[in-house]
């Protein structure tokens, strides 16, 4: 019995996994940020670090993950158009027909990736600022998504619960005491900027952080969330209680904190510098991460989950199609509002997905779990091209998956390297094992 | 060499008066909280006749007590709606009259956390954690050894004698019965051991596990110093032998329902009683729930509920039913959705739980219980308070008297004295019930859903 059959047994699962996330936030319950300290602080110290931190390195560069859930497919997103024969052979009635071509690349892209402002993701390649990583992948795939999945956000190739890679970078260069230098736009926290020590926050809708009572408002509200603040502001000794007030005090001084950006009167502090699609969960939460960059938040590191599902086992041209238009119309107005604002050259993109797909069709219209998947770096900073190897569509590895031709490690590294500015082994162990990739223009 | 053990210490019981506080105190930890009219009612009864109801159960048995649950006016269909799976454990835990079993299904379900099972082999897996919850451990973790969502989510059925898969033999040492005093040749032999089982699949999915004695490595093993050709039972009862075992999960056990760490006299003691029991629950639980460590600082609650025990306990308390879909986003939200854990290590408890994203979450939780037809008030439905006392004592009453410290009562009477302040003599009477409604609901927002709400 292969790896695959044992994750199609789980598929239904994990879909209902994503489901949730979706509904929860399609629900905005529990909008809100979330300041996840190992330490209580003063909170507004918090708030002064923020600004001193932004205030210090107005033009420190910032890092954002953009995770595609699912495992996206190499095959299709970048069709081969230089072996088209032998990638019709082996996808049958789920290729990608006529493929733009991706200029002189020998590549194709879907057509999907066309959609958005200024030609979307394709418009970005043709405008120079998307460094293509085909084949990217780990040594040995495991093609267990909650495995592979955690390799990439730990950096890791480990089962050990662990720190995400950006969290263990602000672990090493973030402040003591801005949990706002690590932003996860969701609703908790992802993996990926899980720290050890660092302070870091996760924000589903800034917009409405404020703590609310039901049918309560004006003077009394005031009162009773002023009350709120005061029982919060007891110290415990103990750990349990003294957790409980911590995070109750902190509730009530975020919600404040924010409180500038709620939404009121038709006037939207965050309201974006260009036009999203409409009915994009992707495009809104790049949006609201937009805007709290423009921010003097300090920043630093950003991570954001696309709200689609690339674990295409069935159904895939239809459904890959809907979900990368998504993401494509998402990523291009992202870049294009990050361009509006004047921030772009300090604003790299790292899209990425947690393997890729296998060479062969299945039977049901779709694709199993395979290796060798695709990532893109994108940004105004972003070295144009093709940086990897495409894998090879008639030798295949033991298991009949695409050979891995990048590791993932080498790009985390290359990019805390040349955009960050830091050493790469501090949170990469062994890093020079990585070969690095001149990914920064 | 047969090792010596330090003679363990007597056992300790509490002493004294048995009051309201203790049964509040005993009813949150050993399941979800008291209703006022029982907590009254136990305090009575006395210590012996409490902690037996509470181990036993009383003449109900297991039966499922007060109104009927629903999602958002469906009656529950766990199988196969999505998320009535965690609604229909959470009934059990707010309407079951043996609240221990299911705070016990609770702590198994987060020892052997499994998670991206399919939904009917969770819920078995749930049956044989609630049947074995107080019962012999040798035979539980037999039992979750064979259980298919188990098999399945730690690749039991991959691994065969030409590629052992280590997966299982690992946590079931590091999580499952020993933490440490094992090394990384006793993980391997014990996955060549493990090795042999198999799951059939139809062109339905999954048709159940079954044991392949061809694909069983049958050569000589070595664990732990010893040596044979040892099957998956022989490893069962070699890590459950193992000396480090007892203090291990004595130790855990005591941690679920005490904050702070055992002292080494109590886990001598309590492993002690585990291994004369041939290894039960039970006499250890007993143990734990009549130590006078339990009962500590009873104005002062010191552990943090973790959001299935707050959602539960809340409902519980309050006689009210699980009745929205929405319960599940908001656990989600908290950290703690029933049948998915983080991993295979189960959550972070304590301190963990609480981050000002949970818990505003938490938050946005009271808010839903002072909806009006729950337990907020309708507009202009209430008279403005004689006095705070009164409107704090209203609140306390509608809302199954939680615990709040002197403190948090103080800033309450104190909000209460000063909610009216803004309205002048001439107000009319209307918007004064209009404040003394808005008083009530934040009165109870606080009580259901601030810091000490958290406490137990």
């Amino acid at each position: 019995m292969s790896a695959c059959d044992d994750f199609r047994q789980t598929t239904e699962a994990e879909r209902r996994r994503w489901l949730t996330r979706r509904q929860v936030l399609a629900r905005g319950v529990g909008a809100g940020l979330a300041v996840y300290a190992a330490q209580a602080m003063p909170f507004a110290r918090i708030l002064e670090a923020a600004q001193a931190q932004a205030q210090a390195a107005p033009n420190a560069p910032v890092l954002v993950s953009v995770f595609l859930p699912g495992g996206l497919d190499l095959l299709s997103a970048l069709p081969p158009l230089g072996h088209y024969g032998r990638y019709a052979d082996l996808r049958g009635g789920v290729k990608v027909e006529a493929p733009p071509p991706l200029g002189a690349t020998g590549l194709g892209i879907h057509p999907a990736l066309t959609e958005g402002v200024n030609g979307g993701v394709k418009g970005l390649h043709d405008a120079g600022k998307v460094g293509w990583l085909p084949g990217i992948d780990y040594a040995n795939p495991d093609l267990s998504h909650f495995h592979s999945r955690h390799f990439w956000e730990t950096g890791l190739i480990t089962h050990a619960d662990a720190p995400g890679w950006l969290g263990r970078w602000l672990d090493r260069h973030g402040s003591a005491d801005n949990p706002l230098q690590g932003l996860s736009v969701s609703h908790g926290l992802s993996p990926v900027m899980r720290s050890g020590r660092a302070p870091v926050a996760a924000v589903s809708s800034p917009n409405d952080a404020r703590m609310w009572v039901r049918d309560v408002w004006g003077p009394a509200y005031d009162r009773a969330i002023d009350t709120w603040g005061r029982i919060a502001s007891a110290s415990p000794g103990a750990p349990g209680p003294s957790s409980a007030y911590t995070a109750a005090r902190l509730a009530k001084e975020v919600g404040d904190r924010l409180a500038p950006y709620r939404r009121e009167k038709g006037r939207d502090p965050l309201a974006p510098a260009v036009e999203y699609p409409d009915d994009n969960e992707l495009g809104g939460r790049l949006s609201r991460m937009a805007a709290l960059i423009a921010q003097p938040l300090g920043i630093r590191v950003a991570t954001v989950e696309a709200g689609g599902d690339f674990d295409t086992h069935d159904n895939q041209p239809d459904d890959l199609a809907r979900d990368l238009a998504e993401v494509s119309r998402a990523l291009a107005a992202f870049q294009a509002d990050l361009e509006a604002r004047g921030i772009a050259d300090r604003v790299l993109t790292l899209v990425w997905s947690e393997f890729g797909r296998r060479p062969e069709a299945n039977d049901s219209r779709g694709t199993d779990h395979g290796a060798g998947g695709i990532a893109w770096v994108q940004g105004t900073r972003a070295r144009a091209g093709v940086h990897s190897d495409y894998p090879s569509l008639t030798s295949f590895d033991r298991d009949d998956n695409l050979r891995v031709t990048v590791d993932f490690r080498s790009v985390y590294a290359s990019l805390l390297e040349s955009w960050m500015g830091t050493g790469a082994d501090e949170v990469i162990p062994s890093s020079k094992a990585f070969r690095r990739l001149a990914l920064v223009a | 060499m047969k090792r010596r053990r330090p003679r363990p210490a007597p056992r300790r019981r509490t002493t004294g008066p048995w009051t309201e506080a203790h049964v509040h105190r005993l009813f949150w930890r050993a399941g979800f909280g008291a209703r006022p009219d029982e907590a009254a009612e136990w305090a009575k009864r006395g210590r012996a006749a409490t902690l037996r109801w509470v181990l036993e159960g009383g003449p109900q048995g297991a039966a499922l007590v007060g109104p009927a649950p629903s999602a958002d006016g469906k009656p529950l269909d766990p199988v196969n709606e999505w998320a009535h799976d965690g609604l229909w454990w959470l009934d059990r835990m707010v309407r079951s009259q043996r609240p221990l079993v299911e705070k016990m299904t609770l702590f198994w379900h987060d020892h052997f956390a499994t998670n991206d099972q399919d939904t009917p082999l969770m819920l078995r897996q749930n049956r044989t954690l609630r049947r074995h919850a107080l019962g012999s451990f040798p035979k539980l973790l037999r039992a979750l050894t064979l259980d298919p969502a188990m098999q399945l989510f730690l690749s039991l059925p991959n691994s065969d004698k030409d590629a052992p898969n280590e997966n299982f033999a690992r946590e079931l040492m590091e999580l499952f019965t020993l933490g440490v005093g094992y090394t990384e040749r006793d993980i391997r032999e014990a996955a060549r051991a493990l090795t042999g089982f198999r799951a059939r699949w139809t062109d339905d999915g999954f048709g159940g596990i079954y044991y392949d004695r061809e694909r069983h490595d049958r050569g000589f093993k070595r664990i732990f110093g010893q040596r044979g050709r040892f099957d998956w039972r022989d490893v069962l009862r070699l890590v459950v032998d193992h000396p480090r075992h007892a203090p291990f999960l004595t130790t855990k056990l005591w941690e679920f329902f005490v904050a702070g760490p055992p002292s080494r006299a109590t886990v001598r003691r309590l492993s002690a009683v585990y291994r004369a029991s041939g290894h039960r629950i039970e006499p250890v639980v007993a143990e734990i729930l009549d130590h006078p460590a339990l009962y500590r600082s009873l104005d002062a609650p010191d552990m943090v509920k973790s959001p299935i025990v707050f959602v539960a306990g809340s409902l519980r308390t309050n006689g009210l039913p699980v009745s929205a879909q929405s319960l599940t986003w908001l656990l989600d939200g908290m950290g703690q959705r029933p049948f998915d854990p983080p991993s295979v290590a189960g959550w972070d408890w304590g301190p963990a739980w609480m981050s000002s994203n949970s818990m505003r979450t938490r938050f946005d939780w009271g808010n839903r219980l002072i909806e009006d037809d729950l337990l907020g008030v309708k507009t202009g439905s209430t008279q403005p308070p004689a006095s705070p006392a009164e409107a704090l004592e209203q609140a306390l009453a509608a809302t199954g008297r939680p615990w709040i410290s002197g403190v948090t009562r103080s800033h309450l009477l104190e909000m209460a004295t000063r909610f009216f302040d803004d309205l002048g003599p001439r107000t009319r009477p209307q918007r004064r019930s209009e404040r003394a409604d808005m008083l009530q609901r934040s009165l109870r927002l606080i009580l259901l859903a601030g810091p000490d709400a958290q406490l137990h």
